[in-house]
């Protein structure tokens, strides 16, 4: 019992200390329009442990601390649910904090556009993007098709026949990124067959041709690729990715399909952030961007370098919003 | 490389003093974890991750590995003392061995349990050992339609998991396939039930409804009962000691549900809690008297415990072979290989020989470690119910309220947690059987899913389940374990009638 009693003091106290520094919102800029910040920063991944959220999260805050770019602590808290939405909820009542901030990605454009979350990237103050993830669609093996054309003129004589799978709820990414390609190859968005499999079924699903597609991200497709499990179809990326197996996959539009989509990762503060502190983020995530220790960590996980400012982030993200918007209005999924 | 060679590079990692020490780590600290009520392997495994970083991956694997299954192993101790079910997978292990600590035999059901634990788990690792490669195929060879029929045939046990009204048993099942939907559907994104309340957006965690149901409800049970001294006067630690007939009767159910258990880990999905359910139903229809499951019987103890255990094991296949992971915790597990710059799939084996054959090998030594670990606890654990009852109360409430709050620290979950709490005490009050509520929370919704994923890609036919073998074959039992108790009570009924 003895040591029942102590394992759980360490918990509570545990607990405690993951509570703690998300006190009252303080804002120190200085009146010289200059900020450093005054206490530990605290970092929100609106997800659980383990996830793409979660991880660049801990690797930002982790290379921080190490190279010293930023001297003060940050520390990773975890705000689960809703796809995000407890998280954005959470940070958005932080209004003006400068000591806090959370990781997004698309969703924060999806999850809002679909209706699930009171609170879009336009509610807050973006800081900085870091890095990019593309989009990857992946069949068997043996299968038929050889690249995404092949696929997509089967999809436009019998668009019943083909079945893609994805992490994803529909209208949300991995769905939306495939759409988004197909629509551009000529097929009628209306007619594509998505299921989504949230428990871990949608690469077993392909494997044992249950569906005929995975669309995914291409980190989760390298080691199937190797092991000749699957092959990729096309990615979504601009240009040819550079990496071992990365450069192997074809783009969509080296393919004649001239359209791209980009998982893009980044930073943002609670809604009314000092100007000078968002000045001062801007300039520590580009001074992390360019670091060697977080190239390493690119590498490590097969990101490309993709920095935007706070300004040309706005912006990326309006031109964004706009197209998947109508996107969605047109598959009948818009609110 | 083959595997004999491979196992061997494996116990070079294992067995040098740092994989002692640091499996010793992992299972100390997942058992400890894993022991107190609410709080299991993904919280265990989510606070180990900081502490691997930097460390070298193939000891840092096989501590992690030595939480996840230490946590599995020590997760039946408050089930079967408190009720109170600290993961999902240990939710079976309560039916009966909380019966049995009631009747003053804890620290045999103790026993019990750390003994079908250790031979599940090591039974398991000898499959995953030898089997691990081979096995990948059969990780992948369940579509959609396949998980339907799996899924379909669990629930067939709702009847066999009613003791007295069926028709009860049948109105609580029901209302748990209500509650599962709540939440924003996965195929379609719309929300149903949520009330437009963004907690509600992710359904309910398991969790917040099996300490709801069993612990609260027990604990509301006893206040009510607290007049009644003669429960707490007879709750004595008990023996330790098994009998040879113990024995024998344990050993039936712990060699057949080791291997149900390790089949159905294997399955990414099905995981630790649906191979307890279903190992639980498998001994209770085979049993000669299955009246005495639910009431402390023996066999109903051993079988959800080497069957979770086995399955811990199972699940590193998918995970480790294929790189999928199988359940939410393996997703963290998942993460934990990544961060340490490990990537799990097809290339482990040939890739990285020490992290795959290492993982494996320690955990043969993490079991042994496990068992000399736990059975010296066990007098001393078996104290928490000679705890005053108001601090015993009081101490399952605030650990139910504790592993609540640190699923996603969110105090919504704490109320519904008392909305729970309220219901069962309600079920328990009116004599409607908890156990078909959670088996169709945890079957309907991957049930619903996979109908629904089926029907999309047959373009809503519904010969999609008979037209292979695997479904055809799933259904085809899930219909005979209805149909034959069905026959044998109507021919009993009917010898009795005429014998009159």
């Amino acid at each position: 019992m003895k040591k029942t009693i102590f394992a759980s003091v360490l918990t509570v106290s545990a607990l405690a200390f993951a509570g703690c520094g998300s006190d009252d919102a303080v804002n120190t800029a200085g009146e010289d329009g200059n900020f450093e910040p005054s206490k530990t920063i605290e970092m929100v991944a609106p997800a659980g442990s383990g996830g793409g959220w979660d991880t660049t999260a801990r690797e930002v805050a982790r290379v921080f601390g190490e190279t010293e770019i930023i001297d003060e602590n940050m520390t990773v808290i975890n705000r689960e649910g809703g796809g995000g939405a407890i998280g954005w909820a959470y940070v958005h009542g932080k209004e003006g904090d400068a000591h806090s901030m959370f990781v997004a990605s698309p969703p924060l454009m999806f999850v809002p556009l679909n209706g699930q979350s009171e609170h879009g990237h336009e509610d807050f103050t973006p800081l900085a993007n870091m890095i990019a993830d593309y989009g990857a669609f992946a069949v068997r093996e043996d299968s038929e098709f050889e690249d995404l054309n092949d696929l997509f003129d089967q999809m436009k004589d019998d668009p019943e026949s083909i079945t893609v799978i994805g992490t994803s709820a529909p209208g949300s990414m991995d769905h939306m990124q495939f759409v988004r390609i197909a629509k551009a190859a000529g097929v009628d968005p209306t007619k594509i067959k998505y299921v989504s499999d949230q428990e871990g079924g949608a690469l077993t699903a392909v494997l044992n041709g249950s569906v005929d597609v995975f669309s995914t991200g291409v980190g989760e497709t390298i080691e199937q690729v190797r092991a000749g499990n699957i092959k990729v179809l096309g990615v979504t990326a601009e240009e040819r990715m550079e990496g071992e197996v990365l450069s192997e996959f074809p783009t969509a539009i080296e393919q004649g399909i001239d359209e791209s989509f980009v998982n893009w990762r980044g930073f943002f503060g609670p809604p009314g952030m000092d100007e000078a502190a968002v000045d001062y983020y801007e300039a520590k995530f580009q001074e992390l961007s360019e670091s060697e220790e977080f190239a390493e960590v690119r590498e490590k996980y097969g990101w490309t370098e993709m920095y935007m400012g706070s300004e040309e982030y706005s912006e990326f993200l309006e031109g964004e919003k706009e197209e998947i918007a109508a996107l969605l209005e047109e598959i009948g999924l818009g609110q | 490389m083959d595997a004999f060679q491979g196992l061997l590079t494996g116990f070079q990692v294992a067995l040098s003093l740092e994989g002692i020490m640091f499996v010793l780590i992992g299972v100390i600290v997942g058992t400890l974890i894993g022991m107190m009520p609410g709080l299991g392997p993904i919280s265990a495994i989510a606070i180990m991750i900081p502490i691997t970083y930097g460390m070298d991956p193939a000891p840092a694997l096989v501590m992690m590995a030595g939480v996840y299954y230490g946590a599995v192993f020590g997760g039946s101790t408050s089930s079967i003392l408190l009720n109170a079910p600290g993961i999902s997978g240990t939710v079976a292990t309560a039916f009966d061995g909380y019966p049995m600590a009631q009747q003053g035999k804890a620290g045999k059901a103790l026993a019990i349990a750390a003994i079908s634990s250790f031979v599940g788990g090591t039974v398991s690792v000898v499959l995953l050992m030898l089997l691990a490669p081979a096995l990948s195929s059969v990780a992948i060879s369940f579509g959609p339609p396949a998980y339907f029929a799996l899924m379909f045939m669990g629930l067939t046990a709702i009847s066999s998991l009613s003791e007295g009204s069926t028709i009860k048993a049948m109105i609580a099942a029901v209302a748990g396939f209500m509650v599962v939907t709540i939440g924003i559907d996965p195929q379609t994104g719309t929300q149903r039930f949520t009330f437009g309340n963004v907690n509600l957006f992710d359904g309910f965690d398991f969790l917040i409804i099996a300490l709801g149901l069993f612990a609260v409800a027990e604990v509301c049970m006893l206040i009510l009962n607290r007049k009644n001294r003669s429960l707490s006067d007879d709750q004595k630690l008990g023996s330790l000691k098994l009998s040879k007939a113990d024995l024998k009767e344990m050993s039936g159910p712990v060699s057949r549900q080791s291997f149900v258990g390790f089949l159905l880990g294997v399955l990414p999905g099905a995981g630790a809690t649906i191979a307890s359910f279903i190992s639980y139903i498998f001994e209770k229809r085979i049993a000669k008297n299955p009246g005495e499951f639910g009431k402390g019987a023996i066999k109903g103890l051993a079988a959800p415990e080497s069957s979770n255990n086995a399955a811990t094991s199972g699940a590193f296949v998918p995970l480790l072979s294929l790189g999928i992971p199988g359940s939410g915790t393996t997703a963290v597990m998942l993460g934990a290989f990544l961060v340490l710059g490990v990537q799990p799939g097809p290339l482990l084996m040939t890739d990285r020989p020490e992290i795959f054959w290492g993982i494996i090998a320690s955990m043969y030594l993490g079991n042994v470690f496990l068992l000399i670990l736990n059975l010296p606890l066990i007098p001393y654990l078996a104290k928490i119910l000679s705890i005053p009852r108001p601090l015993l109360i009081s101490l399952v409430i605030m650990f139910s309220l504790i592993g609540v709050y640190s699923i996603s620290f969110n105090v919504f979950d704490l109320y519904m947690l008392l909305v729970f709490g309220a219901l069962g005490f309600a079920m328990r009050i009116f004599s409607f059987p908890a156990p078909p509520f959670i088996l169709a929370f945890i079957l309907g919704g991957m049930m619903e899913q996979a109908f629904r994923q089926s029907m999309t890609i047959s373009n809503g036919s519904l010969s999609i389940f008979v037209d292979s073998p695997l479904p055809l074959s799933l259904l085809l039992i899930a219909l005979i374990s209805l149909l034959v108790p069905a026959f044998l009570k109507w021919r009993s009924n009917r010898l009795a009638y005429k014998q009159r």
